[in-house]
């Protein structure tokens, strides 16, 4: 009888505070065969566990392309995340998954592509902007790749080492941002609101342009509004959600917006999908 | 279909003959609840483990208190256990028994959501098979029992079901007058079972008159709901919106007393009990109508308000279910009705919609000069 509610076991190679209250960990299976048979892809999700204090919903942070290990990158805000955070090197935690669908890469063939990410709402597009970047060096499929991502402080930003990596690269944009107040005397980005900034400052081109959104309901609201002003259609625009979940396997009854369960139709949603749901997430 | 009759005075024979085939045997009882010995003690009526048929109450009363839901989809059941060892940690699976089990006694509505849950935590629900679940349906077989006094809270007519409905059902049991019962066999495994009692059940049933008194009953239903319209008027999300939500739900106190009684629904939390280095994963019956059941981490929540929440279950019942998956959410049992502290109704909900839904033009004038 297998157990769909029995995670594999993890241990955590590496830990990086990423900023005040935000840690990325590097996780790698304990037993061979899981780790020869594990495959996902970007835009997934995981059910990842402390023993002893239970388990929280992230999604998996790093891109499929370099599958030495995944990562997943948290905020200490309750019992679970605080419990991991506790946790040091070499210590194991247990995984489930990958859970849900996935960022539609084949249809962003030819395109350009921005992603635009606020806060801790930067690992899930972390995981496909590197997919992305890699998949243009092998073959070229994709076109320009910007990327918006701005935090409330500058020490709030996760990756900074990667933004500053992106920043180097030069067939790519990158914007970052903090919000009014949150800057350093030597903050060398924006100051303002990730949708303003989109919409003032880097004004996008909607043309052959994919733009990718991830980021609290209230962000994501307005950076959708701040799109279309600019031009975007809802097909032009991608989402993925981070409803509350405890299963992940459309079951609990939690993260449904209507009929569509986040955890199996989702997360990733077109603007379009989500503008057909009742409006409740 | 093969029929019989039975004495209604041999179902406690039929119990003893179940309990002496090793099979373990649920069914209606008059238990003590609260305080078992003090003053407050009332008897209720429980489904509960029987090991012979003395006192059973199959076929009396209306409906047992808990449902057949707990015997299938536990309130309370440990997935794994885990122990630290150091930066290790192992993992030790959970012997759970499940014997092969009979519940008899059970009425038309509770059977007919068997099949709700099932396409909840079957693998046709995206893939994922809930073991737990789906390895203790498979060894329950159910002897349902013809509802003969429906009470006030009582509207299974009004979702396509009825007080004699053999839904669900393994071997049905309707009484027949005289103190006869038309048996009814429906299933592989109520085959089975019936070769159990072969030596009470005698010839052939009654059909015309296990009809006539089904026909009976059903007339003495008193709340009448139209269920047709309300999917097709919840589908529409401009009616995510309507007035009627916050109105009607304004009062819900968010005790999730009705999700608890209900038996289709299925939501559940997932925690760690620990004690030391050592826990179980478990799992247990949560509720849509808590407050931080969707509760984001940021403190963002979906469903902010009781009245949402509230709308959700009703949308979960008559929406959800029959889109996603295609079984009935409701199946007018009346229990959230009775288990209400604040007398919520949730045919209320059904008679605000199906007035909407036949009155559109209506309706939205009247929204407007609001």
């Amino acid at each position: 009888m297998s157990n769909i509610y029995q995670p594999d076991l993890m241990t955590i190679t590496k830990i990086i505070q990423e900023a005040p209250g935000i840690k990325t960990f590097h996780l790698k299976f304990q037993d061979e065969n899981v780790a020869s048979n594990f495959s996902f892809q970007t835009g997934q999700f995981g059910e990842y566990s402390a023993f002893g204090a239970g388990e929280s919903t992230f999604c998996i942070a790093s891109s499929p392309t370099r599958p030495d290990h995944i990562e997943c990158c948290f905020r200490e805000v309750g019992k679970v995340t605080t419990a991991l955070a506790n946790l040091t090197e070499g210590d194991t935690i247990g995984f489930r998954g990958p859970y849900g669908n996935t960022f539609p890469l084949d249809d962003w063939r030819g395109k350009n592509l921005i992603f635009i990410g606020g806060g801790i709402a930067l690992p899930p597009l972390r995981s496909v902007i590197w997919n992305c970047l890699d998949l243009r060096e092998q073959d070229g499929r994709f076109g320009h790749i910007s990327i918006v991502y701005g935090a409330r402080s500058v020490q709030d930003l996760v990756y900074k080492r990667e933004i500053e990596e992106w920043n180097q690269m030069e067939n790519v944009t990158m914007v970052k941002t903090v919000d009014p107040g949150g800057e350093t005397d030597d903050w060398d980005g924006h100051i303002g609101f990730v949708p303003h900034v989109l919409e003032n400052d880097f004004k996008p081109d909607p043309e052959n342009t994919v733009a990718i959104v991830c980021g609290p309901p209230i962000m994501i609201k307005f950076t959708f509004e701040a799109l279309e002003r600019l031009g975007f259609k809802q097909e032009q625009m991608v989402t993925t959600l981070e409803n509350r979940m405890k299963c992940g396997l459309g079951k609990c009854g939690r993260c449904n917006i209507g009929s569509t369960y986040v955890c199996i139709d989702g997360p990733v949603f077109t603007a379009t999908e989500l503008a057909a749901l009742p409006q409740e997430f | 279909m093969k029929t019989a009759t039975l004495n209604k005075s041999d179902l406690g024979k039929c119990i003893d003959l179940l309990v002496q085939a090793d099979l373990r045997v649920i069914a209606p009882r008059l238990q003590p609840r609260l305080d078992e010995d003090g003053p407050d003690a009332i008897d209720v009526l429980t489904f509960t483990e029987v090991d012979s048929g003395e006192g059973h109450q199959v076929g009396e009363g209306l409906l047992p208190l808990n449902g057949v839901k707990e015997f299938l989809f536990a309130k309370h059941e440990p997935l794994f256990a885990y122990e630290k060892r150091g930066k290790k940690i192992e993992i030790i699976p959970v012997h759970h028994e499940y014997p092969q089990t009979v519940i008899i006694g059970v009425r038309p509505c509770d059977a007919a959501s068997i099949a709700s849950l099932e396409s909840v935590f079957s693998d046709a629900n995206a893939g994922f098979e809930d073991p737990f679940f789906t390895e203790r349906r498979s060894r329950t077989t159910f002897i349902t029992y013809s509802c003969t006094a429906p009470d006030a809270s009582c509207f299974c007519t009004s979702v396509n079901l009825s007080p004699d409905s053999a839904k669900g059902s393994d071997l049905h049991l309707t009484e027949i007058g005289d103190g006869r019962l038309h048996v009814e066999v429906i299933s592989k495994a109520g085959e089975a079972v019936a070769k159990q009692l072969q030596d009470l059940l005698e010839g052939e049933g009654d059909q015309a008159a296990r009809e006539k008194a089904g026909a009976e009953v059903s007339e003495k239903l008193t709340r009448i709901r139209d269920s047709a319209p309300i999917m097709d008027w919840l589908m529409d999300t401009a009616n995510f919106d309507d007035e009627m939500w916050q109105r009607l739900g304004e009062k819900c106190i968010g005790c999730g007393a009705c999700t608890f009684a209900c038996p289709t629904c299925h939501c559940f939390d997932i925690v760690d009990e620990n004690k030391g280095s050592k826990g179980y994963r478990v799992k247990f019956w949560d509720s849509c109508q808590f407050d931080h059941f969707t509760l984001h981490a940021s403190g963002h929540n979906p469903r902010d308000w009781q009245y949402k929440r509230y709308r959700n279950r009703f949308n979960c019942k008559f929406k959800i279910y029959p889109e996603k998956f295609e079984t009935p959410g409701c199946v007018g049992c009346g229990r959230c009705i009775r288990a209400c502290p604040v007398n919520l109704d949730i045919t209320e909900y059904m008679a605000e919609v199906a007035h909407k839904a036949a009155n559109p033009s209506a309706m939205k004038a009247d929204q407007d000069s609001e």
